[in-house]
């Protein structure tokens, strides 16, 4: 069955070292995909060969059914797609809720010409996107610092808002990178509850995590990782349950 | 009277060179030296349509302001196709490299430069309306500017230089913002340029030289980036001191290096003493006072 | 025939001519490639290192072995300064490319205006002429000044690469333009290897300056127009590649001054300008950019362009 994100045989090495391996992978709408392995698997490398960050040697990457390749990475977020980071990659110079504002799917404020002559537009759809913002960050129990400085929250909380403002753009499918490392507690709860219902809302979701837990709580299927190649696929529980597999996990 | 309208209009002109530059490198955080070429570009056009093709002064200033701006995207897009750092090399080969086709082509008038330039305004009102005129721009320029980085455009901007990565993660196109940062910046030079060219009705080559570059990034570097008033002060302060040094009476040929010397001196010093200027901008952007936001909710 | 003497002629004088090229562009490769810095400050090494030399000879009237030693003697000293108390400083406050490009551009203007002052606006040479002595070999017009040259810049040449290849130090440079931060945790000491680097870039600039300001005249702007030349050369031969710039700054001078066959001669200035542009539109990823910076001095937190392998931990 056609997905909304495919990847189909996609390969990438830098300077001798194999990145990604003929890599196949389809997300579909509605489910989540956990994508695990030890460090340097390739996992992040993956979500930035989707993401037109880096160029693949071979293969192609498919958004509902359209080639991505040659488009630049901004243009397939509008196509779609969305990602958070592992280091958060907030605006340190907007408060919380700025940092949502900016990622709306169309911004028309980043148009000089709305600027100059449409004043009344850009406060339309500032309304608008305003109720989003607040209506996304009262779900994760954030709204009450939405004016605050990114600076000035705990790094949970600081993840929970780069999901957020991932979510700000209307994304057919989303690509987590490790949303749960440094997180704990109230935050831990709220991302897996905001996890579900995003992809319960028909969202493809891709999570690449290190906490088992995390993945085997939230995830339909696994697929695990190793020097660029998938080495297996299939439900959280087999993969875990896998000797051979954990020991190439922890055995890194 | 005349001498006062003269030192008005230029301290006019360097507040709007300073201001669209501020756009360009402060708000923009683009790199670029290539600011005075602009300035000239709108001043030759004007200057060269209006007196040898007889267009209308008012209109031979609006080509060159599109002059400029077209030049300006003709730079700013190969470049930043490649990267930031691109234009910041770029600029310097399209600052001296025009200035070198303006000083070989007879046109332009060569290292002469041009005379005769028609006036415009001044025989049916006077110098004070050309005044007006130029003091009315600045003040256009300064809100502009002020509207532009106070709204979406300024939040998307701060977006852009904080993590350029991330803003694109999120679906907007920072090379065309630049761009278009670039061109509005180096198109207002050009306007500035032509209002130049129609009051002194001289324009020479020598007049637009990395000279200029110095002292317009002086002004914005020690005025104050990325604040509204930072580049007013700049240039204010920028232009008070060659005019107090010229009452020492030197020579041309040391007044000149020496009026160097200060630009260049001064950046260096606030460099390293007061890096963030004059002005200093704040860190964080808002869109409205805190208590109006809570206002509206 | 006589093309082929002309042909022969212009890639003499070419070759001749290239030499300074040539070392500007390696002393501006060199550091771009070390310190991932674009030091526009070099102009202004430069400015200081012909008027020392203009200043021995024709004020002091020293002879020029004495003027060569002393200018040295000189530009080493400041290019020292300028590692030592400009860009350590600017490392340590971890200032964006913005500043240091500023930085180093008023540090060059600066100077030019210092030598404006003292040295005037008209054009000066180290010797009191130009003229040297022309011997014909064959239908070719040989100057006294291009053996010599030729000769100076081939053997400093060699002795930069064998340096680079055979001696620790040298390794230690490529160690730190490749990796910096691995280069510092295999104990390598990151400050001394750039204040050699910068020295090593000083050397070039100054026998550069000599061999200019031997045979062609110089005023207080000239070095910057002379830098864009490093600039192009070191763009087109492929940035991170020194020897790239070397053979780039030859076949640019060559190109420059075989120009003077197919356009007026007041055009020939402009060329460098239209390479530039060439070099920068139908050059574009096939170069790579030293790892961009936001912060000036690390090597963390990278933006990079379209095609290069982000910063972030491959996971």
């Amino acid at each position: 069955m056609a997905g909304v994100l495919e990847v189909k045989n996609l390969s990438k090495s830098f300077d001798g070292i194999v990145v990604a391996r003929n890599v196949d992978l389809t997300l579909q709408s509605g489910r989540v995909v956990g994508l695990i392995g030890p460090n340097g698997a390739g996992k992040t490398s993956l979500f930035n060969l989707i993401c037109g960050v880096v160029k693949p040697d071979d293969g192609m990457v498919l958004l509902e059914g359209k080639s991505l390749d040659g488009q630049p990475f901004h243009q397939r977020v509008r196509d779609g797609l969305s990602r958070t980071w592992q280091h958060t990659r907030l605006f340190p110079s907007l408060p919380v809720i700025d940092n949502l504002l900016v990622g709306t799917h169309d911004y028309p404020g980043e148009r000089l010409i709305n600027v100059l002559f449409g004043p009344a537009r850009l406060r339309a759809h500032d309304t608008i996107a305003r109720d989003k913002a607040q209506g996304l960050l009262g779900k994760m129990g954030l709204g009450s610092v939405a004016n605050d400085l990114v600076s000035d929250l705990p790094y949970g909380q600081q993840k929970l808002v780069g999901v957020a403002r991932a979510l700000m753009g209307d994304a057919k499918c989303l690509l987590l990178d490790e949303p749960m490392a440094g997180v704990e507690g109230q935050a831990y709860a709220a991302m897996q509850r905001v996890v579900r219902e995003v992809a319960e809302s028909g969202v493809a979701v891709c999570v690449v995590e290190h906490n088992i837990a995390f993945v085997r709580d939230l995830c339909d299927e696994g697929v695990f990782m190793f020097s660029g190649a998938i080495l297996a696929r299939g439900s959280l529980a087999e993969l875990i349950r896998d000797p051979q597999l954990t020991e190439l996990y922890f055995g890194h | 009277m005349e001498y006062l309208y003269g030192i008005i209009i230029i301290v006019g002109l360097y507040v709007i060179l300073a201001t669209s530059f501020n756009l360009i490198i402060g708000y923009g955080g683009l790199v670029s030296i290539a600011h005075p070429v602009f300035f000239a570009l709108g001043a030759y056009t004007s200057a060269i349509l209006s007196r040898d093709f007889g267009v209308p002064v008012l209109l031979a200033m609006l080509a060159g302001m599109l002059v400029a701006l077209v030049a300006s995207i003709a730079l700013a897009l190969p470049s930043l196709r490649v990267s930031g750092d691109y234009l910041m090399i770029a600029s310097i080969g399209f600052q001296l490299g025009l200035l070198e086709v303006i000083k070989n082509f007879r046109f332009t008038g060569g290292p002469g430069g041009l005379t005769n330039i028609p006036p415009f305004l001044i025989r049916d009102f006077g110098r004070e309306s050309y005044v007006l005129l130029v003091l009315a721009v600045m003040l256009g320029v300064i809100a502009l500017v002020w509207w532009i980085s106070r709204g979406d455009y300024g939040r998307a901007m701060s977006a852009m230089r904080d993590d350029e990565l991330a803003f694109s993660s999120i679906g907007r196109d920072a090379m065309w913002m630049k761009i278009a940062i670039f061109a509005l910046g180096s198109g207002i030079a050009g306007f500035a340029g032509a209002l130049y060219a129609h009051y002194f009705r001289y324009i020479a080559p020598e007049q637009f030289e990395i000279l200029q570059s110095a002292a317009i990034l002086t002004m914005v570097v020690v005025g104050g980036m990325r604040t509204t008033w930072g580049p007013v002060v700049g240039a204010l302060l920028l232009q008070a001191l060659p005019q107090a040094i010229t009452f020492l009476n030197l020579p041309p040929s040391v007044l000149g290096p020496i009026q160097g010397l200060l630009f260049t001196g001064l950046v260096l010093v606030f460099m390293f003493v007061r890096p963030q200027g004059l002005v200093p901008a704040k860190d964080i952007w808002r869109a409205v006072p805190r208590a109006k936001a809570e206002e509206t909710r | 025939m006589q093309d082929t003497t002309i042909i022969l002629q212009i890639l003499w004088t070419s070759l001749a001519t290239s030499t300074y090229y040539v070392l500007f562009a390696v002393a501006f490769a060199l550091v771009l490639k070390v310190t991932r810095l674009f030091n526009f400050a070099q102009a202004g090494v430069m400015t200081i290192a012909f008027y020392t030399a203009f200043v021995v000879v024709q004020w002091l009237e020293w002879p020029a072995w004495a003027a060569f030693i002393v200018m040295m003697v000189v530009t080493l000293t400041a290019s020292y300064a300028l590692e030592r108390i400009g860009f350590e400083a600017l490392r340590r406050r971890g200032v964006s490319v913005m500043f240091v490009f500023v930085f180093t551009f008023m540090v060059s203007e600066f100077v030019a205006y210092v030598a404006m002052l003292i040295f005037g606006t008209w054009p000066q040479t180290i010797f009191p002429t130009i003229f040297w002595p022309v011997t014909l070999v064959g239908e070719i017009a040989v100057s006294g000044w291009d053996l010599p040259a030729m000769g100076a810049t081939v053997a400093a040449l060699a002795a930069f690469f064998a340096f680079m290849r055979f001696t620790r130090t040298g390794q230690f440079m490529i160690g730190v333009a490749d990796n910096p931060g691995l280069a510092e945790l295999y104990g390598i000491d990151k400050r001394q290897i750039f204040l050699v680097t910068m020295l090593i870039a000083g050397a070039f600039v100054g026998l550069g300056m000599f061999l200019y300001g031997t045979r062609a005249q110089v005023l207080p702007q000239t070095a910057l127009s002379l830098m864009l030349f490093a600039v192009v050369a070191t763009i087109i031969g492929g940035i991170g590649n020194v020897a790239g710039a070397a053979i780039a700054a030859v076949i640019l001078g060559i190109v420059q001054n075989a120009s003077i066959l197919v356009i007026p001669s007041e055009w020939q200035g402009f060329l460098l300008y239209i390479f530039l542009f060439f070099a920068i539109v139908f050059f574009p990823n096939g170069l790579k950019l030293p790892r961009r910076r936001t912060r000036f001095g690390t090597a963390t937190r990278n933006t990079p362009p379209a095609g290069d392998a982000p910063a972030e931990t491959q996971a």
